[in-house]
């Protein structure tokens, strides 16, 4: 008779080892602790929970991952997802956490090299869904913005909310993921192209959209947690004053209106 | 000794597809069973509605990955999170499965079936106890549909449940379906298992629907509760007296008013059961 411990390990190795591999897979040892009862096998009762195990976690990547899954089509993704479960057995109690290593795993695949983009637009969905649950907060108000005394601005550091980030592509994956949504769109091959994205949540509403050099300048010294004196300066050295001064203006509104810019402290 | 828990009435499980009904303030039901799993989370959407939901009704908190009968540790940053979650929102109570979902620190995100042994009883009422005195409250532990027993099992699964609920002092959440399904798959009865289970220790039922896979039930909570599922329902009513009731759907899921139509007739079913028990009483 086997020890609980060894029996539950057995019973996860006969789940996770190949997941989606069927009977062939499991534990003799374990198979032996099975009762065969009524119609069926010890093997065929096992394997119900083996097929549980992998359809539940094929769900969630499925879920996560909706546009990779998408453009993978049904077979490759499921094979992808065999071998990433087999490799990246879920470590945390919720299943939140299951794809967290799926972007990078995608980017060692070599059989996936007829579609090279796909590692970065696993980044770009894996992104959305971290935003999605990140710490509420309450964002800065234009009112509040225009109380500050001018004196104040230069040592102002300001502050993103805690649902935004900044992510870097090689290839331009915000148009990627709306091309996945859109099925009857005409797809062109894509091309590789440095992408820097910003992706937030508003609400509940998560988004994302492109940024241009100014903006990731800007972001980067706010993010720095740099005074507006600086982000200021970064601005001057990719833009004349002039522009900078009106290209810092336009943007404050801007992340203003997106709600991306974090209440400032009392 | 009981478990002392509140009497809610006749709840349904809160679910994805019902939160537009909530920011509408028209999703009304006696109360609210949430998947804890599912909020420990730092904020967003789920979070909110879940503020909305204790604002409208009285809240659970029903677990799926304490993993009360695994050999590891119990996850203490897991508890942590699920003690925090308690502070905010003020369930009722909080249940967890009997059974095992992780080993090694891998979790399956399954509700595992344990051995009817002495040695699981102590390694889940070990667990159980970490899990009371940690939250510093009684939980209740719920018994799991199961497609396979084990050869060294030396009980029936009540036996297996009382004495765990007897030595940790827990609460038991007392699944009915899944009494149903696992009495089909493993061929006991499934009127003497609810016979044999200390109604004291009783806090909650739990109902829903599955799957007839010929060979075998299936617990897909995807429909509506099944005659022979009323009946034992009926049953456990007579053996339990009035019980908080709960209706889970978590999958094809309908609209609200059907599933809360689910608990509606819970509630009809155990007016007219309490009645006929007040009536050979008097």
């Amino acid at each position: 008779m086997l020890a609980l411990r060894d029996l539950q390990s057995r019973f996860f190795d006969s789940l996770a080892r190949q997941p989606g591999a069927g009977p062939a897979s499991f534990d003799p040892t374990f198979i032996e602790c099975v009762e065969s009862r009524g119609p069926l096998a010890a093997s065929e009762r096992i394997d119900i929970y083996a097929q549980m195990y992998f359809a539940r976690l094929l769900d969630v990547l499925q879920g996560d991952f909706s546009r990779v899954a998408h453009l993978l089509g049904c077979d490759r993704f499921h094979t992808l997802a065999a071998d990433y479960l087999a490799q990246h057995p879920s470590t945390h109690p919720s299943l939140r956490h299951l794809g967290q290593g799926f972007p990078a795993f995608l980017r060692e695949r070599a059989d996936i090299a007829d579609l090279p983009f796909l590692s970065d637009l696993a980044e770009l969905e894996w992104a959305r869904l971290t935003v999605f649950d990140a710490p509420d907060s309450v964002p800065l108000r234009i009112e509040h913005l225009q109380s500050i005394a001018p004196e104040q601005w230069p040592t102002l550091r300001l502050q993103t909310i805690p649902a935004f980030h900044v992510t870097r592509h090689a290839w331009p994956v915000h148009e990627l993921w709306q091309a996945a949504e859109d099925e009857a769109r005409e797809e062109s091959a894509p091309q590789p192209a440095p992408t820097v994205l910003r992706v937030w949540r508003e609400g509940v509403s998560v988004y994302h959209a492109r940024i241009d050099t100014p903006e990731l300048v800007a972001f980067e010294r706010i993010l720095a947690g740099e005074p507006f004196a600086v982000v200021c300066a970064a601005l001057e050295s990719v833009l004349s004053a002039e522009e900078a001064a009106a290209t810092i203006g336009s943007l404050l509104l801007r992340w203003i209106e997106d709600g991306i810019l974090a209440q400032l402290p009392e | 000794m009981a478990i002392a828990v509140p009497y809610l009435g006749h709840g349904i499980g809160l679910r994805t597809q019902h939160f537009p009904r909530l920011w509408e303030g028209t999703a009304r039901v006696d109360w609210f069973e949430a998947i804890t799993e599912n909020f420990m989370i730092p904020g967003g959407r789920p979070l909110a509605a879940l503020e909305k939901a204790r604002a409208a009704a009285p809240l659970v908190l029903h677990g799926v990955s304490l993993s009360l009968g695994s050999t590891d540790p119990v996850n203490t940053a897991y508890l942590e999170e699920l003690h925090a979650l308690i502070q905010r929102f003020e369930p009722a109570w909080v249940s967890d499965h009997l059974c095992w979902g992780s080993v090694g620190g891998h979790y399956a995100h399954d509700l595992l079936p344990l051995p009817y042994s002495e040695e699981a009883i102590t390694v889940a009422v070990e667990n159980i106890r970490t899990v009371q005195d940690t939250l510093g409250r009684q939980i209740l532990i719920e018994n799991v549909s199961s497609y396979l027993t084990y050869t060294h099992s030396t009980m029936p699964e009540w036996e297996f449940i009382a004495e765990i609920a007897q030595q940790a002092d827990c609460g038991i959440l007392l699944d009915v379906n899944n009494i149903y399904v696992s009495a089909f798959n493993h061929q006991f009865d499934p009127v003497a298992y609810i016979h044999h289970i200390p109604p004291a220790r009783v806090g909650q039922i739990h109902l829903a629907g599955h799957s007839d896979k010929g060979t075998y039930l299936f617990d897909t909570h995807d429909g509506p509760v099944i005659d022979p599922v009323w009946d034992l329902y009926r049953l456990a009513v007579r053996h339990c007296g009035r019980v908080s009731t709960l209706v889970e759907w978590d999958d094809q899921i309908p609209e609200f008013e059907v599933v809360r139509a689910e608990a509606e007739r819970a509630r009809e079913l155990e007016a007219e059961e309490l009645e006929r028990s007040y009536a050979r009483s008097a």
